[in-house]
């Protein structure tokens, strides 16, 4: 009886020991292609570039360059000023939308199933497709949104979406945000629906109806889905590169007007057009360490300030 | 069980050490068979084997011809063709070479970015190969080194030109203009009868410095202006180059309807739909407008000058060099030496239906000869490509997006050469001062 105790205790404590290995595989997979990659960059931003050959080290001047430098000091600020409108953007539009969707489902109404994957499905296209699916549509000239202006007798509103400054950045942000909403709604709605249902009878046997249930029962007890899903629009949001990239290129057209800091990045780091242009490494390595450091701990701090309030139910 | 669960993480550090050795192994392995396998070939068969990169993955049948006739001529050499896609082409060619493991011969990008290859020292000087004084001066600009030696052979040339739809214009009775009030008055017309006098479009930004290679020349007089500008004599706020920037605003008027949001397949659509007369654009473009309609009575005219002459736009696309750490320098050599030839320029021209780089070279299909010849008689370099795209971002990306904020009324075009010249002024010496 001692003994076999003891081989099962002997067994545990070998089990633990080898429980920290499993884990390696993963690290190291980690280690390889984030950790590397990330003190690389940080390292090349310390570095003076010719093209692809690495030259003397200069400390922080591709860092004094890139803020106080023209043109690079204002397509930053622009490009900031971009992911910021980004941001805010897709926080109104697509998880305003998505909050809304997700309570009507929540709400059982008939055939939420179905609107729920109907509203997920644009999500499993490629955002390539997704871009390329929207200039079409965007057209100015044979695009679907025009022709249908035109239709309908508004013909003096149809414009050129992705042409003219005024429009183009927001055209983008409407397209991502349909396409990011059938994830925002299923992130809600799981939030919604680990809400107990005997708090929400609770409320309504106290007199709580429609809108005060909504703000002070409901809203309180999803703040971690709001949480989550604020800082992944957030990061989503200063990482935007592919669509834009998709349906603007890499210069970020018309006239920078859809510039953001990961479109910068890549035209700074690995040159406009695939061809012979010139490439910056030390200035692009600089602007992703800056682009890092502004994602991680804006997010860390919005994580650490939404925490708190949120309620415990 | 201890020792299984040891066994089994000690197989899995290998395995994913084998994996991760195998994976960083694979770069080498990919590029080095070219020296490898010629070595053994050479040693086996006393055949050489030389490897040769490009960037014209479409191209391979065309080249597999041009190779024939080489390896026919020189029993005793193979040459094995292995074309990259464009995009990746400079980074695969640039990581190969950083590694030793280069091709014998390679594609080399035009102007600056193939140059760069040589200041790093890759390349090998190509001064003593016969008949590369066949090529003139200005071809020649475009493989050679800071240092003056010419380090490739020119492949082929690129034009701008303004096409136009042969049965519009002979449907209203309008001729190839031969100045550019003429050219204004086509538009003219054109636009009263109801059809788009310009497929254009600003959304893409190269498409406006390509347009402005064009137009430009007309109103600064071609290459004494250029010239000019090279020597640092004058510069871009001069009042020829902003002619050059304000008859672009000029056009506007004649572009299609939403022209801002617009791109280059919405134009060659206008114009293989025979919607729009005259589209601005490249050499490279022939065989995709004749494609997308088979039916277009297609020609082109070059640019009228101010001083009453033409000029056709044209540059250098791209150059062959030779690996300076290549095994079979000699044998690459002799490659370099045929490409000189005529019998290479008529097989390459009329095998991929490009302006062979090689001078009098005539092919099959008379528009490609009409801008050969046009090439041999009144050239002008494209300036931007040729000897303003270095900067960052380029000088020639600056007046692309400059020439966008004029289009959407941001800029005015004396701004546009503002800023091209601001641009000009970080990185180009003769402005320096």
């Amino acid at each position: 009886m001692d003994k076999t105790r003891t081989r099962t205790l002997q067994q545990k404590s070998s089990a633990k020991w080898l429980i920290h290995l499993f884990p390696l595989p993963a690290l190291l997979v980690y280690v390889i292609f984030v950790l590397y990659p990330l003190f690389s960059a940080f390292t090349y931003s310390l570095y003076d570039w010719k093209g692809i050959a690495k030259g003397s080290f200069v400390g922080l001047q591709n860092f004094i360059m890139l803020f106080q430098q023209e043109p690079y000091n204002e397509m930053f600020a622009r490009a900031f000023g971009h992911n910021v409108i980004y941001f805010v953007g897709e926080m109104i539009v697509q998880n305003g939308i998505a909050f809304a969707l997700a309570y009507i489902i929540y709400r059982k109404i008939r055939g939420a199933e179905f609107l729920k994957a109907a509203y997920f499905l644009p999500r499993l296209l490629s955002v390539i497709i997704v871009g390329f699916l929207w200039k079409l549509i965007l057209n100015p000239n044979f695009g679907a949104l025009n022709t249908l202006l035109a239709k309908v007798g508004l013909q003096e509103w149809a414009r050129p979406w992705l042409g003219d400054p005024d429009t183009a950045l927001y055209a983008i942000i409407l397209v991502n945000s349909w396409f990011g909403i059938g994830f925002a709604v299923l992130i809600f709605l799981a939030g919604l629906q680990a809400i107990p249902e005997e708090l929400i009878e609770a409320a309504r046997l106290e007199g709580a109806g429609g809108l005060r249930l909504l703000t002070r029962i409901i809203l309180p007890l999803c703040m971690p889905s709001l949480t989550i899903m604020s800082v992944l629009t957030f990061i989503q949001a200063f990482e935007a590169f592919e669509l834009v990239y998709a349906m603007q290129g890499s210069m970020g057209e018309p006239y920078y007007s859809t510039d953001t800091l990961a479109v910068f990045f890549y035209r700074l780091t690995f040159g406009g057009a695939g061809g012979g242009d010139t490439v910056a490494i030390g200035l692009g390595s600089a602007l992703a360490v800056v682009l890092f450091a502004i994602v991680a701990s804006v997010s860390a701090l919005s994580l650490y300030v939404m925490r708190k309030r949120e309620v415990q139910h | 069980m201890k020792k299984r669960s040891l066994t089994f993480f000690l197989t899995l550090a290998l395995g994913s050490s084998l994996l991760l050795s195998a994976c960083g192994g694979n770069g080498s392995d990919t590029a080095a068979p070219g020296t490898d396998q010629g070595k053994q070939a050479g040693d086996s068969k006393g055949e050489v084997v030389l490897q040769m990169h490009s960037w014209r993955v479409e191209d391979v049948a065309g080249y597999e011809k041009v190779i024939k006739a080489f390896e026919e001529e020189n029993p005793g050499i193979k040459i094995e063709f292995k074309p990259f896609k464009a995009t990746e082409y400079n980074t695969i060619l640039n990581t190969a070479l950083q590694s030793d493991s280069g091709p014998d011969i390679m594609q080399l990008r035009p102007y600056g970015a193939g140059m760069a290859l040589a200041e790093a020292g890759y390349l090998e000087p190509l001064d003593s190969v016969k008949g590369l004084d066949v090529f003139s001066k200005e071809s020649l600009a475009a493989a050679t080194g800071k240092d003056g030696k010419v380090y490739g052979v020119p492949l082929s040339l690129n034009t701008t030109q303004i096409y136009y739809n042969k049965k519009i214009f002979d449907q209203y009775g309008l001729k190839e203009p031969k100045s550019w009030d003429e050219l204004i008055a086509i538009a003219k017309t054109l636009k009263e009868k109801g059809i788009t006098p310009f497929a254009f479009g600003s959304k893409e930004g190269w498409l406006l410095s390509l347009s402005h290679g064009v137009i430009g020349p007309g109103a600064y007089n071609g290459s004494a202006f250029v010239d000019k500008v090279l020597k640092g004599e004058t510069n871009f706020l001069s009042p020829e180059f902003q002619k050059s920037i304000e008859r672009m605003k000029e056009l506007t008027p004649y572009f299609p309807d939403n022209f801002t949001g617009l791109e280059l397949t919405d134009l060659r659509t206008l114009f293989t739909a025979e919607k729009a007369a005259m589209f601005i654009n490249g050499s490279f473009e022939l065989e995709g407008l004749r494609k997308a309609n088979p039916d277009l009575q297609l020609d082109f005219f070059p640019m009228p000058t101010d001083d009453g002459k033409f000029v056709i736009t044209t540059w250098v696309d791209g150059s062959y060099g030779v690996n300076a750490k290549s095994k079979h320098k000699a044998e690459a050599l002799k490659f370099m030496e045929f490409m000189t030839t005529k019998k290479f320029g008529e097989t390459f021209a009329n095998s991929l239906m490009r302006i062979s780089a090689v001078p009098d070279v005539k092919t099959e299909d008379p528009l490609i000869n009409k801008m050969a010849d046009l090439i041999s008689t009144s050239p002008t370099p494209y300036l931007m490509v040729v000897n303003f795209n270095e900067g960052n971002p380029t000088t020639k990306q600056t007046l692309e997006t400059a020439l966008q904020g004029m289009y959407l009324g941001q800029l005015t075009p004396e701004q546009v050469a503002q800023e091209v010249q601001k641009s000009a002024e970080t990185w180009f010496a003769p402005f320096k001062k």
